[in-house]
């Protein structure tokens, strides 16, 4: 009876398995060797932003990184200028190139307004990032996002040529809109972490702030979706305020389908 | 010049940012000129740049002027407290002179000012969004309480990161909380004393749309904050 001394029954293996000595904390960036290939060109960093988001934040700390940031601000800049000029369908003429312009500006004039605040934020959580590092994780973000919208573009198209609400395909676009983001977001989170970031109380601040600011330049830089005399409007107003007027405009006194303005 | 140049390490400023003490209180016992010119040049770039975002809401030219006016205050306050803020130390348990004492209060507002320029391009987009302050333009009552509480929620946060990293690098010179707590309180109380009465003297930041664009008021050194509070409180309350 006295079987204390006897050895112990195998135990189960564990499902997932883990591996001795892990821990919780997500493994260094570049242990994995697929990590460690240089991201060169465009289709290269393509994949990469896609199928591999930690060889991207890895090469952005390598010293070829300006090469990496620059093939990711390329990819934003094409894919939200085609994503741009699928808005620009819904409304067809002078908008088929203003709305390219415009997304495609207002994207990165918000990724610069925004840029001295993230790195900030990150220096003030402890990480020891440099701001090249900061700069290349939100290019990573804007190419993740814009490859996304991108690939929402078929949808928003068949949508454009039927729907006939400039609010209901703004509302369209905000959602596909929110959806890329919230992925790009996810890439940015895991890159700061991964670079030291030891807290995130100014990270999920700063994510406010950012969406914030896209969700303003939409109004600032209106109309995107619809048509106006003019390529910016002079009056200035909240993007909540747009919003709220552009919903009573359209649900007052509605002319026949096919009198509406495109 | 040569010299000069190779010791300006813009890298402390981040290790500021992220209040990592070690280093932080080696720098407070050596003088050393190219670092406190360093902390003075972001002062300088970092309030400078915030204070053309909040000017510039009434006019360009008010946002050179508070451009101008908005670093100025925060180190007239540093040096004007400067022997002050040294005799406090000692007394409350913490051995700093004159020098260590400067730079360490100079640490904290370059802290502040590194975070107020960062924020600064978020400002100006703020302003632009927002109708312009000028007489007869109707701004609405939102408009102006949300560009306002942007204005004091940046200031707020800067100040927060700059006290806390500041009590750190006291705690760390110290090796004790209570001195480190009492003598962040003490140099608070004594540079928001100072600090506030200066930004009176040297209003407006923003501008009043009924008032001309000035540099100062004409009665720029006439009454202080502190009246001005108390009288606001008893018009709102009656007595």
């Amino acid at each position: 009876m006295n079987d204390s001394t006897a050895p112990l029954p195998p135990m189960p293996p564990l499902i997932p398995p883990v591996r001795p000595g892990a821990s919780r904390t997500p493994a260094a960036l570049g242990e994995n060797p697929e990590e460690q290939v240089p991201i060169t060109g465009l289709v290269s960093a393509f994949e990469a932003i896609l199928r591999q988001p930690r060889r991207v934040m890895h090469q952005l700390r390598q010293p070829g990184a300006s090469n990496v940031i620059t093939a990711l601000l390329i990819i934003a800049a094409v894919c939200s200028v085609v994503y741009g000029g699928v808005v620009g369908t819904f409304s067809g003429g002078v908008q088929l190139w203003a709305a390219p312009v415009k997304v495609a500006g207002g994207l990165f004039v918000s990724a610069l307004i925004c840029l001295p605040s993230l790195y900030i934020f990150a220096c003030l959580n402890g990480s020891r990032v440099r701001l090249v590092e900061v700069a290349g994780l939100l290019a990573g973000l804007l190419a993740l996002m814009t490859v996304l919208l991108v690939g929402f573009a078929p949808v928003a198209w068949v949508f454009s040529q039927s729907v006939e609400s400039i609010a209901a395909m703004g509302a369209l676009h905000l959602v596909f809109w929110a959806i890329a983001c919230y992925f790009a977001l996810r890439f940015l989170d895991s890159g700061l972490r991964h670079l030291g970031e030891q807290s995130g109380g100014g990270h999920t601040v700063w994510l406010l702030i950012f969406m914030l600011v896209l969700l303003q330049m939409t109004t600032a830089l209106r109309p995107i979706v619809g048509t106006s005399e003019v390529f910016l409007t002079k009056e200035k107003k909240f993007f909540a305020a747009h919003w709220i007027e552009s919903l009573q405009k359209e649900s007052g006194a509605k002319p026949p389908a096919t009198d509406l303005p495109r | 010049m040569d010299a000069i140049a190779p010791s300006l390490n813009r890298e402390e400023i981040p290790v500021l940012l992220r209040g990592e003490a070690g280093p932080a209180s080696e720098w407070v016992r050596e003088w050393r000129a190219p670092r406190v010119l360093l902390y003075l040049s972001v002062i300088v770039c970092g309030a400078g740049l915030f204070g053309a975002a909040i000017g510039c809401w009434r006019a360009p030219l008010q946002g050179l002027y508070s451009a101008i006016k908005f670093p100025l205050v925060v180190l007239l306050a540093a040096l004007g407290n400067a022997l002050l803020n040294s005799m406090l130390a000692p007394l409350l348990g913490l051995n700093l002179n004159l020098r260590q004492t400067l730079l360490a209060v100079l640490m904290s507002f370059t802290i502040a000012a590194a975070i107020l320029g960062a924020f600064s391009p978020l400002m100006f987009f703020v302003v632009w969004n927002t109708p312009p302050l000028e007489p007869g333009a109707s701004i609405s009552v939102t408009a102006h309480s949300f560009i306002l509480l942007t204005q004091v929620g940046i200031i707020a946060l800067a100040g927060i990161a700059a006290n806390v990293r500041l009590l750190q690098l006291l705690q760390h010179l110290s090796g004790s909380v209570s001195v480190a707590r009492r003598v962040v309180f003490a140099w608070l109380a004594v540079n928001l004393l100072l600090g506030s009465q200066l930004s009176w003297n040297l209003r407006p930041f923003v501008g009043s749309p009924f008032l001309p664009i000035e540099f100062l008021r004409g009665d720029a050194f006439a009454g202080s904050f502190f009246e001005s509070v108390f009288r606001a409180v008893a018009r709102l309350f009656a007595f």
